[in-house]
């Protein structure tokens, strides 16, 4: 527990939150007084996040995308504690600074300078730190001229620049952005993102909700793709925002691979194996309207950092593939979604990275038609695995002394290392 | 409940900063600023001196206008904390769905500001005084502590009817009719000594604002000496009440965020 805790600065573990929509809204006295004669209207269970389950790693830049009303929101509220999980836990470990608004907090009257105080002081700074940075927040913002100027009378550019200075500006450990940078021209989006990046390379850890894949792509380390409230994939940001981007594609006539990668034991994307484990493949395709997915062939190809093909497999698909797991149990939210899974037993890798690329072919015709294809990467870690080349292969070493008579083998044999 | 009490001191600045924004908000709007904020009480304690000495003729309170300043500004700060603090989660709904704070600080940062409000105006009640040739005592010392005790039970029926309000909007309704019954059963207007013998001790215990504005009536204008043991049962209360306040906030509030 102490161990995980130090290595991941956020971390899910089975989290669930569930809203209650009431038809009838009883939030008064005399709605009250009423339900005590007639008995209460329906109500409506919504759950804004399932059974998510997931780990942010100290200094880790993360993207999170999926579609309106996915579950985004809500995770961000449970990460900066405005919203209680109704199950499971969130650990969050560190400070942490939230710009779900910029400008949440300011108050219209006061100037920015007393803003800037209130704001710090929302965050639990107190006037000595504040004033610390004061002057650099000012100097970000460019509003060194306006500084006492009450912020109602700010351009809307001002009052991001404001924002999102002190945001910045707070050393925070955590920083939690909800799709603030759209606001503000290009110009100050840019810088926005050029002190995200001094940020991060100080080790700030960055979870990013923004509906501009490009910038999730280019800015984030990882994502994580929610839909329906249920995390359907986390991994490499390429990866999980090209996932998100076929998703979003709804008329694409035939079969198309959503995306492959590894999966661990509890069924969660992960893009690490360690030496021993065994490696599971799964392949998300999409079948519109659930279009039968007999005819179709999947291939599955390793391929090492130099470009070595180290194994392949093929299969004809079955008629009817099993819907998506998607590490949460249900999964009505992508109902086109269909999942091809291969487990490779203990592969006798050694470590280093690779390339997992997934095919997608129509074996109908003779020979063999290229429909899809996507690839992702693996990092094989070692576990502490002594021995060089690209292969763990299992051995043992044996020593024999001189033999007495030539021809006959010591049965002496010693074996020193076994895996 | 350490823990949040802890959390509490960590975010005092806050606290500060929110009481400095109310202030500089409300004084700010207006010309006159602060001494729009006496002009009330100055003109509510004209009022009730021509109601009670000109057109009710048979009330005999000597230096009426200095009697009824203290009840007054005392009861000021509890009508304007009551008012504003039990909508005070409700107000800032915007804020409380974007940031992690202590939610308890909204309904704190109502009562201080308007104790800063309160005390600010104590120099009337001096001038008044002064004015009226009314004698000082050194038991204007004990001053503090009736605000201490004020202050603590405040806090903690804020606490809890902030806490109410979330889950019944019309408390509003209700906390209104409240404040004028309550404005009647407390002795702003009149001496405690004219209320019947027989109810006088149930009506101490039921109304902590009695024995607060009597108290203050004893060290003010009457000059007498205060009894701190009568205090000290009144800061009970307030105290059973803070605790009540912190314990029913800090369970009803846990999932503010859907409710507002």
């Amino acid at each position: 527990m102490a161990a995980a805790r130090s290595e991941y600065a956020i971390e899910f573990r089975d989290v669930s939150r569930r809203f209650v929509l009431h038809h009838e809204r009883r939030a008064s006295f005399q709605d009250w007084f009423i339900g005590l004669i007639r008995p209460r209207g329906s109500a409506e269970e919504f759950w804004a996040l399932r059974d998510v389950s997931f780990g942010i790693r100290r200094g880790e830049t993360i993207g999170i995308v999926g579609r309106n009303g996915a579950g985004k929101s809500t995770l961000l509220k449970l990460v900066t504690r405005i919203l209680e999980p109704s199950s499971g836990k969130v650990f969050v470990n560190g400070r942490t600074y939230a710009m779900l608004e910029l400008g949440a907090g300011f108050h219209p009257d006061l100037s920015g300078r007393d803003n800037i105080y209130l704001n710090g002081s929302l965050y639990g700074f107190n006037r000595k730190e504040m004033a610390r940075r004061f002057d650099e927040i000012v100097r970000f913002a460019e509003l060194e001229r306006f500084v006492d100027t009450p912020v109602k009378h700010y351009s809307s550019g001002m009052y991001a620049r404001l924002g999102f200075g002190i945001a910045v500006h707070m050393d925070p450990e955590i920083l939690v952005i909800d799709e603030v940078l759209a606001v503000g021209d290009a110009n100050f989006q840019q810088k926005c993102f050029r002190q995200l990046e001094l940020l991060k390379s100080r080790g700030t850890t960055i979870i990013f909700v923004s509906h501009d894949a490009e910038s999730v792509r280019s800015f984030c380390d990882r994502a994580a793709l929610l839909s329906g409230g249920h995390l359907l994939d986390i991994g490499p940001a390429n990866d999980v925002v090209d996932h998100y981007e076929r998703l979003l594609h709804e008329e694409e006539p035939t079969a198309s691979l959503l995306r492959v990668r590894a999966v661990d034991s509890f069924g969660i994307a992960t893009d690490e194996l360690r030496h021993g484990d065994d490696l599971r493949i799964e392949a998300l395709l999409r079948t519109p309207g659930g279009a039968s997915t007999s005819g179709l062939g999947i291939e599955l190809d390793l391929i090492d950092e130099g470009g070595t093909h180290l194994f392949g497999t093929h299969a004809r698909l079955p008629e009817h593939l099993p819907p998506s797991s998607a590490g949460s149990r249900r999964a009505d939210d992508e109902p086109d979604t269909r999942v091809a899974a291969a487990t490779i037993r203990q592969p006798p890798l050694a470590g280093g990275t690779l390339r997992l690329i997934a095919t997608l072919v129509d074996a109908r015709a003779n020979g063999r038609e290229v429909i899809d294809r996507r690839e992702t990467m693996l990092t094989v870690t070692s576990g502490g695995r002594t021995g060089t080349g690209v292969l763990a292969l299992d051995h043992d070493w044996a020593w024999q002394g001189p033999s007495p008579e030539p021809g006959i083998v010591s049965p002496a044999k010693v074996a020193l290392f076994r895996r | 409940m350490v823990a949040q009490a802890v959390e509490l001191v960590r975010y005092r600045s806050l606290i500060t900063n929110l009481v400095a924004k109310d202030l500089k908000v409300r004084y700010k709007s207006s010309v006159l600023g602060f001494f729009w904020s006496l002009l009330n009480p100055l003109l509510m304690m004209l009022v009730f001196t021509f109601v009670f000495t000109q057109l009710l003729s048979d009330i005999e309170i000597d230096h009426f206008p200095v009697f009824v300043l203290i009840g007054l500004l005392s009861w000021n700060w509890t009508a304007t904390s009551v008012g504003e603090g039990t909508t005070a989660l409700i107000d800032n709904a915007a804020l409380i769905n974007k940031v992690y704070f202590p939610r308890m600080l909204l309904p704190i940062s109502v009562v201080a500001s308007n104790m800063a409000n309160y005390v600010l105006a104590f120099p009337v009640i001096f001038m008044a005084m002064l004015v009226t040739r009314m004698e000082f005592t050194p038991w204007l010392v004990y001053l503090p502590v009736i605000v201490l005790v004020q202050a603590t039970f405040l806090t903690g029926l804020v606490l809890i009817l902030s806490a109410i309000h979330v889950y019944f909007r019309d408390t509003t309704v209700l906390v209104g009719v409240g404040l004028t019954a309550w404005f009647f059963m407390t002795p702003i207007f009149y001496r405690v000594e004219d209320v019947r013998p027989d109810l006088v001790q149930w009506w101490y215990w039921l109304n902590p604002m009695a024995s607060i504005i009597a108290e203050l009536h004893t060290i003010l204008y009457h000059g007498g000496v205060p009894d701190p043991l009568f205090m000290a049962r009144t800061f009970m209360t307030g105290l059973v009440l803070l605790v009540i306040g912190f314990l029913l906030f800090g369970r009803v509030t846990r999932h503010l965020g859907e409710h507002l």
